[in-house]
């Protein structure tokens, strides 16, 4: 007998104490129940069969990425899971509130930060802890970026606790990756589940590009009337390439590598075949420490000489502003809310996770006391590495991490460990619950800050596990924000 | 657009113009290497000398086995020329100009790619050859039908065309010398169509030939239709003039210094073929004549780069 959806739906099993995102205690959230009924008229076979589709469409995109053994190279997609990971209109109006919140106060302190430095002076964060962060950069104090904006795009990573609060656990505020999967899991699903989408009134999210190319052209010079904006990418080895191109495509600007680019009486030109021709904005996705070797690493060949010069004069804006790394350093995270105290006056409406710094001494003993409750993360690393969670952990692990933060406890950080909500993944022929986070994506402009509704729902596939970066076995799923209609509240 | 990019995109057409010759020159071979009277070694041997450089030894070793030929030139990654090497090639210059070319065009490279890249290839490959072989002229002609339809004919579009036919006239001069050179240039003497059939499957000429040549003297009636026919859209001469074509249009937009050069040393080349007959090819010798184009080809080739691909 073919097993039909009905019976996933019936052997699903969420954990004990934790907030699955489609069960309530057995009962279906109003949010999933379209798509449970669809599920439960859904044929597994036809489930194993979108989930086929999905990674066609993938790898015939070429979204994917190479991994190398025996020196040869093998394609492989992200893993994408055909369930979508639904969120209220309700619930999200308040994210996004948040987020616009965030984004402001860390737009003003990165100004403070590199001029007048207020906040530092009114001790609200300590010097020593500005002065001691490796992503403070010296190079750009002083710089006014156009419109003061500093953080044009900003990935807000957020988790859900086992009571369903919303918690804010890390911002990326250089280059954050990861829109076009976003985009692309869309675009999957509506060929997957067609229809769908429709009956659930879920938030369109196209538009991102848009937006994203209306704000780099307002970037540009005042005098300039057609400028000329470019996405600089590391280059087709860059594990995020396939997002370059993507984005480039969708706004229609030129794709440039640094060997394009040349830096001319502190101007930046593109080489073309009609000759040199100037750059009035340029959207990197090149890491700060390899944009210019002249200010930066000296033997980078990703970046372009005189970089910073140009950006200095006005003659070029770069987004995101370099020196942002000081405004999302973990052990400046711990701060961001006592920067919104001090720069809008606001209570944070989406809170922090706790946070020790391990500088302190009481809180490094507290911390190893406890630490089968907490995570320690090194401040200046992410993707999942420099962690260690201590609830998984072996004691000669331990002691070498208590070693490392007894040599530098600048460095390092430590966070309760807080059970991510979990949602269903088709997984092996069954629903099976796997913790999420989520990160919605930020275009801050001259008009003010929009957010596409939704964001990237990484999910750790493996079972039990919390970590959803991809480079750890982490997959992705697409994210509907659907507004409920008043009897289904 | 960018020299990079510009690059990127002549040589995306180069490598898939190759990739399509090359599966038509090894699906002739395969096909007629079943027919006995034609079963020669060194069809293998002709095969192996266009698509790789070999020592005499690997070339004897590798003529006598059809299987093993098939796959040194279609999935073994230690031959450059492999055709998992060169579509890899053309989806790299794809991959580096995403973002002028259509996401269509890019799909279908993508599609290629993955085809010659999948791990069962090579057992498919010897357990049922045609069918691969013919699989992988689909996606070829997929991509030419795809990039015809969506490209933007703008200077992209006219810089891919300019690479696939500068390919595509070596390509025709490389198969025609390596099938004159097995008969050492001697044209004189009568030979059946048949002998040149090979010739102008690998070149998909051989029903234009046998509905355009009523002679008999079809040695010299084959050189005509390789090097002058203008209907034949793998002859030197057709692909002369689509070069000017697309090169009028390259120069208009982009108005690079030395546009005179290059345009002398592409007329040159180009009268050479058009005001050349086969009195004049006689009298220089054919060998002497193919080479000639061919090393002006390359020079051009080499002048184009200058003038838009390289970095300032």
């Amino acid at each position: 007998m073919r097993m039909t959806g009905n019976a996933l739906l019936e052997q699903y099993k969420t954990g004990p104490g934790l907030w699955d995102e489609m069960c309530n205690n057995g009962v279906i959230r109003p949010e999933y129940r379209h798509i449970a009924q669809t599920l439960t008229e859904s044929l597994v076979e036809s489930l194993h069969y979108k989930d086929r589709l999905a990674g066609e469409l993938f790898m015939n995109q070429g979204i994917t990425f190479t991994v190398y053994s025996d020196d040869e190279g093998i394609e492989r997609i992200f893993p994408f899971d055909i369930i979508p990971r639904i969120i209220t209109g309700k619930e999200w109006d308040k994210v996004e509130l948040g987020i616009k919140q965030r984004i402001k106060a860390l737009n003003l302190f990165l100004k403070d930060i590199y001029s007048e430095r207020q906040i530092l002076n009114d001790k609200i964060v300590p010097a020593e802890l500005i002065a001691s962060c490796p992503e403070y950069t010296r190079e750009v104090f002083g710089i006014r970026p156009a419109h003061d904006i500093y953080v044009h795009i900003s990935g807000i990573d957020l988790i859900r606790s086992e009571s369903g609060q919303f918690y804010i656990l890390e911002d990326n505020l250089r280059t954050p990756s990861g829109v076009s999967y976003m985009l692309e899991n869309r675009e999957v699903t509506k060929r997957i589940f067609p229809g769908l989408l429709g009956a659930n009134n879920v938030r369109m999210v196209s538009n991102y590009p848009l937006i994203l190319h209306q704000n780099l052209l307002a970037l540009a010079p005042r005098h300039v009337s057609n400028p000329t904006v470019v996405l600089l990418t590391p280059g087709v080895f860059n594990s995020a390439y396939y997002e370059h191109t993507f984005l480039a495509r969708q706004m229609g600007i030129p794709l440039v590598e640094a060997r394009d680019l040349m830096v001319m009486n502190h101007r930046v030109y593109m080489k073309t075949t009609q000759g040199l021709q100037l750059v009035h904005v340029i959207y990197r996705r090149v890491d700060d420490i390899f944009l210019d070797p002249l200010s930066f690493k000296s033997d980078s060949i990703l970046g372009v000489p005189g970089l910073i010069s140009a950006y200095r004069k006005g003659n070029v804006a770069l987004v995101n502003a370099p020196g942002n790394g000081v405004a999302d350093d973990k052990a400046v995270y711990a701060y961001v809310p006592s920067m919104i105290r001090y720069y809008l006056n606001e209570e944070p409406i989406l809170p922090n996770v706790p946070t020790y710094q391990l500088i302190d001494q009481g809180a490094r003993d507290y911390v190893f006391h406890n630490i089968n409750n907490m995570v320690i993360k090194k401040t200046n690393q992410s993707g999942g590495y420099g962690m260690l969670m201590g609830n998984k952990t072996t004691d000669e692990e331990v002691e070498l991490f208590k070693h490392e933060v007894e040599k530098d406890p600048r460095n390092f950080i430590a966070q309760p460990i807080i059970k991510l909500s979990t949602v269903p993944c088709f997984i092996d022929g069954q629903l099976k619950s796997r913790h999420v986070d989520l990160r919605p994506y930020a275009l801050c402009g001259p008009n003010g800050i929009d957010i596409v509704p939704g964001g990237l729902t990484r999910v750790a596939l493996r079972e039990g596990s919390l970590v959803v970066n991809s480079s750890q076995g982490g997959g992705s799923k697409d994210t509907w924000v659907v507004d409920l209609n008043l009897n289904e509240e | 657009m960018l020299s990079r990019v510009a690059d990127s995109l002549y040589w995306l057409d180069r490598y898939m113009e190759r990739t399509d010759a090359m599966i038509r020159v090894l699906r002739t071979n395969y096909v007629l290497s079943f027919d006995d009277s034609l079963n020669t070694p060194s069809s293998s041997r002709q095969l192996l000398n266009i698509f790789g450089y070999l020592s005499e030894e690997k070339l004897q070793e590798l003529e006598k086995d059809n299987t093993a030929t098939m796959r040194f030139l279609i999935t073994d990654v230690s031959n450059p020329n492999s055709l998992r090497a060169i579509i890899a090639k053309a989806r790299e210059n794809a991959r580096g100009a995403q973002d002028h070319i259509t996401k269509e065009v890019w799909e279908q490279v993508n599609q290629v790619y993955h085809q010659v890249n999948d791990p069962s290839m090579e057992k498919r490959l010897e357990a049922e050859t045609l069918k691969v072989i013919d699989q992988l002229t689909e996606y070829i002609t997929l991509y030419y039908g795809v990039t015809a339809s969506t490209m933007p004919r703008g200077n992209g579009w006219n810089l891919m065309n300019t690479g696939k036919f500068i390919e595509r006239c070596l390509l025709t001069i490389d198969i025609a010398r390596q099938h004159l050179g097995v008969i050492e240039y001697k044209l004189d003497e009568t030979r059946d169509i048949l002998y040149w059939r090979n010739l102008l499957l690998s070149l998909s000429g051989y029903e234009l030939h046998l509905k355009t040549y009523r002679t008999r003297n079809h040695d010299w009636n084959v050189v005509d239709q390789v090097l002058f026919n203008p209907n034949f859209t793998r002859s030197v001469r057709y692909s002369l003039q689509k070069i000017k074509g697309y090169l009028t249009k390259i120069v208009e937009h982009n108005n690079p210094e030395g546009k005179e050069l290059l345009w002398n040393q592409f007329g040159r080349m180009l009268s050479r073929i058009e005001y050349a007959d086969m009195e004049q090819v006689k009298h220089e010798k054919l060998e002497e004549f193919l080479r000639h184009t061919r090393n002006d080809m390359v020079n051009f080739h080499l002048l184009l780069g200058k003038s838009f691909f390289s970095y300032h």
